[in-house]
């Protein structure tokens, strides 16, 4: 069986990180979302992948390439006009040809390998399937209603307080060659289609209760890097790693090769360090704290919850709390992010459209790729900055003669 | 829920099919058997009781051949017969088959096929099928034609497969709304309803979709659509996922997925003959004192069914605690127990029942699992038909069960003159209308059951509070959570409170009141008012409330609204939300939900 991966979208929502890269290619915990899907996949022994790709195509397939590297199978699809999923699907007919297969969508995140029950269930039932999860945030409803067969009877488009499911679809499917037919009915239309698998009782669900996150937001970054994180139940730490003179390490804190740390510096775990990072002496790096491959941490910077996609460099006695980084991004000496304004108020970013509210309390600052930001800024909190900005250095005293 | 497996090879296959008729054997099971081709003749070995038992008296493993097939069976209709175990054969032993699903116009088939001459053995509608296929051949034609003939007579469900005399090393198989795949091997090739049958021996399988049959070889398959005899091509599927050990039809656990079957449940007990609770009415009736017993959640049900013959029959049942039953009960000649028990094998139970009637009481059952310990050893028996329950947790067949004690205790009361007919009706016909709303509940209620699960999760004691039927209720909800969440969770009658209990209350602890609805004039009254006397301590009071209460909303810190049910069967929905609520509090806790610590399903040990 063969699968198709969305990856196509430009996912504004996801600015400044998907300026220069596809969705999947968002970092967390030192790998692509992209990565942990086909992991999932291969698992369930999938490797024949179709990516339906257009935006920053390169981004994925300069790392992925055919998919050898990644005991994969790869195929790109170009979907150069904007037609929605159904116009994805139509473009993979004649690869997938006579066969069922896996759909995902690019922006999902899962833990564990949710495609063996899927396809369980697909092998039982003999129908299209769609995984079906919790929401994400405790706190939201869903809208995919059940009946006992495990047969999806209704979707509530708008859920209003009186009507509130439990589950959403977490976009993954398995769908028969059928689909193509109704594809064609519905004029490439894939909500219609899934409303008539559902009219006709033809799409069974299959419960996810691992992780699962659908990346939409640039916060929710933090969150599916805590997801990852979360599962882990003791450190990994590469034997060419080095440390020089005294380093404390609490709890599962993972190491990649040709790493060296300063003295004095405590990782309390979960966190991340890939490969060939640089850390200084006396730093502080906190929970769910994630630095991406060749980043350089300063002298007595302290890093909470944050995810650095690689290669960036934090000035000395920083702090980054809440925050994403992308990649080769130069922050100067004695940035400091700014994340909490009190457990009262209610955190947001700023976008071309306008503020959006996140939800929550603590929020720190969003950076795009090879942006400089000189030295002594303090971000206010939500602060997005678009890829490439360069911010000069902030002196509060120039010469006095 | 029955399983089926069928294998066909090159060399004998017996302990082939005999063991992946064992790795079925987790759907549920209360008789098995296997009909193996061999010399041109199909030889039959089946009886009463689990693979091994079955072995032992059958010795099913000791049969040759290499082409077979096998059954475990959970019966829902018939009695658990050697007769009604599967394989069903024809009158000339020349087939034989396995079924899983309903024949709805088996008994037009039956008559019809009775006047041809057949003659029916089991009281299963399976065996139509098999003589269908029998006398289809004798008028000639290729067994193939014969099968596919009689498959187009069958109105219903089915997955089956078939052996036949005359084509000794094939095994002629179809799917209609039940699964079946086939699944290809060295040893041989598989046909079974569920892929775990075969997946010791084989990855490369192949579902059939409904409508479809399949004649499969020691060299191949060949499938085709029912309807039109097209041929049927599709790439087989390599199983390279590990699969589940056993299945849970979509469901994260098996306590939701039996949550989520209990609209199918409530309509099951809702549908048990009639003449079955008439007959225990009649004994009640006719006793000078009857007990109720459970041990457990059974106890608990029966605890609520005390209620229910309180107000519907006028009638005191005291539910007495089946491991304090020799120590309480006085019980002889005249009286009457009514034991309930989903395995039917419980301990406890069995003990309290043998001393019943060693006192010369009658004795009667309430039992989810035919051919069961007590379904055997009591004078009259009741089947609650809920299908096999496999979480330890309790919930589908506790319901049941109540629902059977509620038409019980209706029967005593119109008998007895207590209530008019009219009443019962109205209660029967709440009954009816219940499950489609129960299936509307589960999926728009259980939303606000999990995220007020999450927003409660940091209380580590609990009481569980209600009035009346609510309180017993509130044992059986206390006990879920209990078992799932593995929390400090008590249940007491709200008017308890303040004799004692409430000392313990402060803000470290919650309590989850069952707020009867509104129309109860006096429970509701009552739990408000302990709601009020918790709140006045700085405890958390949380609740379950009906729709519209805007006084118990008001009142309580947090809760979930229900949608508005009569009266009658408003505790069930109460129980229902309390199953969720423990569900999803033991999901957010990660606890090991299907099989909690320390716990087994069925204690058959004192």
């Amino acid at each position: 069986m063969k699968a198709v991966i969305l990856a196509a979208a430009r996912s504004d929502r996801l600015k400044p990180f998907t300026a220069t890269r596809a969705k999947p290619m968002i970092r967390v915990a030192g790998r692509p979302i992209l990565e942990y899907m086909t992991e999932s996949l291969k698992s369930a022994g999938i490797r024949d992948v179709l990516i339906v790709v257009n935006h920053k195509r390169e981004s994925i397939s300069s790392v992925f390439e055919h998919g050898h590297g990644h005991g994969l199978n790869i195929e790109y699809i170009v979907q150069e006009q904007v037609d929605g999923i159904g116009g994805a699907l139509r473009r993979c007919e004649q690869h997938l040809g006579q066969e069922a297969f896996v759909l995902v969508y690019g922006d999902v995140l899962t833990t564990g390998t949710p495609f063996g029950p899927l396809l369980e269930q697909f092998a039982e039932g003999g129908g299209a399937v769609a995984g079906l999860s919790l929401p994400a945030e405790s706190g939201e409803f869903g809208n995919v209603y059940l009946n006992q067969e495990m047969k999806i009877v209704r979707l509530v488009e708008k859920p209003t307080d009186r009507h509130l499911s439990n589950y959403v679809f977490a976009g993954l499917y398995v769908l028969p060659p059928a689909i193509f037919g109704l594809l064609e009915k519905r004029k490439g239309n894939m909500e219609l289609c899934y409303q008539d698998l559902i009219h006709d009782g033809k799409l069974y669900g299959s419960l996810w209760d691992g992780g699962w996150i659908d990346i939409t937001r640039p916060w929710h970054i933090l969150d599916a890097n805590r997801m990852v994180m979360d599962r882990w139940r003791q450190a990994e730490i590469h034997t060419s790693v080095k440390f020089q003179g005294h380093v404390h390490i609490e709890g599962p804190v993972h190491i990649e090769e040709n790493v060296e740390i300063g003295s004095g510096t405590v990782l309390k775990g979960p966190c991340y360090i890939g490969r060939d990072c640089y850390v200084g002496n006396n730093t502080l790096i906190r929970q769910y704290s994630s630095l991406g491959p060749g980043s350089v941490v300063g002298y007595g910077t302290e890093l909470k919850n944050c995810v650095l996609f690689g290669q960036s460099v934090l000035g000395r006695l920083s702090f980054i709390g809440d925050s994403v980084i992308g990649e080769r991004v130069h922050l100067g000496t004695g940035v400091t992010t700014v994340n909490f304004l009190g457990e009262k108020r209610v955190l947001g970013i700023d976008t071309e459209e306008g503020a959006v509210d996140s939800g929550r309390n603590k929020l720190g600052a969003f950076i795009g790729d090879d942006v400089v930001i000189g030295a002594r800024h303090v971000l206010r909190p939500g602060t997005s900055v678009r890829a490439g900005a360069t911010v000069e250095d902030h002196f509060t005293l120039k010469s006095i003669l | 829920m029955c399983g089926i497996s069928a294998v066909t090879g090159n060399s004998d296959i017996v302990q082939v099919l005999f063991e992946s008729l064992k790795s079925l054997e987790y759907r549920g099971y209360d008789s098995c058997g296997m009909a193996v081709v061999r010399h041109g003749e199909v030889a039959v070995r089946k009886n009463v009781g689990g693979v091994d038992e079955v072995n032992r008296k059958e010795h099913l493993s000791g049969m040759a051949g290499t082409t077979g097939i096998a059954h475990t069976r959970w019966a829902t209709h018939g009695g658990v017969t050697a007769q009604n175990a599967h394989p069903h054969s024809s009158n000339n032993g020349a087939f034989s088959i396995v079924h899983n699903g309903i024949i709805n116009n088996y008994r037009e088939l039956r008559e019809e096929l009775t006047a041809k001459g057949a003659r029916f053995v089991s009281e299963t509608d399976s065996e139509a099928i098999v003589h269908l296929v029998a006398l289809g051949h004798q008028e000639g034609g290729s067994v193939e034609q014969a099968f596919t003939a009689a498959l187009k007579r069958l109105e219903g469900t089915y997955a089956l497969a078939l052996v036949a005399a005359p084509e000794p090393d094939t095994i002629f198989c179809a799917r209609k709304g039940s699964p079946l795949a086939l699944g290809f091997s060295e040893r041989g090739n598989f046909v079974a309803s569920d892929m775990n049958a075969f997946l010791a021996y084989t990855r490369d399988a192949l579902p059939l979709q409904d409508g479809e049959y399949a004649v499969v070889s020691p060299l191949g398959a060949r499938v085709r659509r029912l309807a039109d005899g097209a041929a049927v091509e599709r790439p087989h599927m390599r199983i390279e996922w590990d699969p589940e050990s056993s299945r849970r039809g979509g469901y994260s656990h098996f306590m939701l997925k039996e949550i989520f079957d209990q609209p199918q449940t409530i309509r099951a007990a809702l549908h048990t003959p009639r003449e079955g609770v008439e007959q225990l009415a009649g004994s009640i009736l006719a006793a000078r004192q009857t007990y109720l017993m459970g041990v457990g959640t059974t106890h608990y049900v029966a605890t609520v069914g005390q209620y229910f013959f309180s107000r519907f029959a006028g009638r005191y049942l005291p539910a007495v605690s089946a491991d304090e039953f020799r120590e309480l009960a006085v019980i002889g000649p005249g009286d009457l127990l009514i034991s309930i028990s989903q395995s039917g094998e419980t301990y406890d139970t069995r003990q309290a029942t043998d001393l019943a009637k060693a006192r010369g009481a009658r004795t009667a059952g309430i039992v989810n699992v035919m051919g069961s310990s007590l379904s055997l050893m009591t004078d009259q028996v009741i089947f609650q038909g809920s299908g096999p329950e496999i979480c330890v947790v309790s919930t589908k067949a506790a319901l049941a069960q109540m629902v059977i004690l509620l038409r019980t205790a209706l029967a005593v009361g119109v008998r007895s003159g207590h209530i008019l007919e009219a009443v019962s009706q109205a209660q029967y016909e709440a009954l009816e209308a219940f499950p489609p709303i129960v299936q509307d509940a589960l999926n728009e209620v259980s939303g606000f059951v999990r995220n007020l699960a999450n927003r409660t999760v940091q209380y580590h004691n609990w009481l569980v509070l209600g009035r009346g039927i609510y309180y017993g209720i509130a044992l059986e909800a206390a006990l879920k959570m209990k078992e799932v969440t593995y929390l400090h969770v008590e249940a007491l009658p709200a008017g308890f409170l303040k004799h004692g209990t409430l000392a313990m209350v402060d803000d470290t602890m919650a309590s989850l009141f069952l707020v009867p609805p509104p129309e109860e004039i006096e429970l509701h009254q009552l739990t408000l008012t302990a709601i009020e006397q918790v709140k006045a301590r700085n405890g958390a009071v949380v609740g379950f409330y009906f729709e519209g209460d805007t006084r118990a909303e008001e009142l309580l810190d947090d809760g979930v609204a229900l949608p508005r049910v009569p009266a009658a069967v408003a505790p069930f929905m109460t129980l229902i939300v309390g199953q969720l609520f423990s569900y999803f509090s033991a999901l957010r806790l990660g606890r090991s939900i299907d099989k909690p610590r320390n716990l087994a399903k069925s204690v058959t040990v004192g």
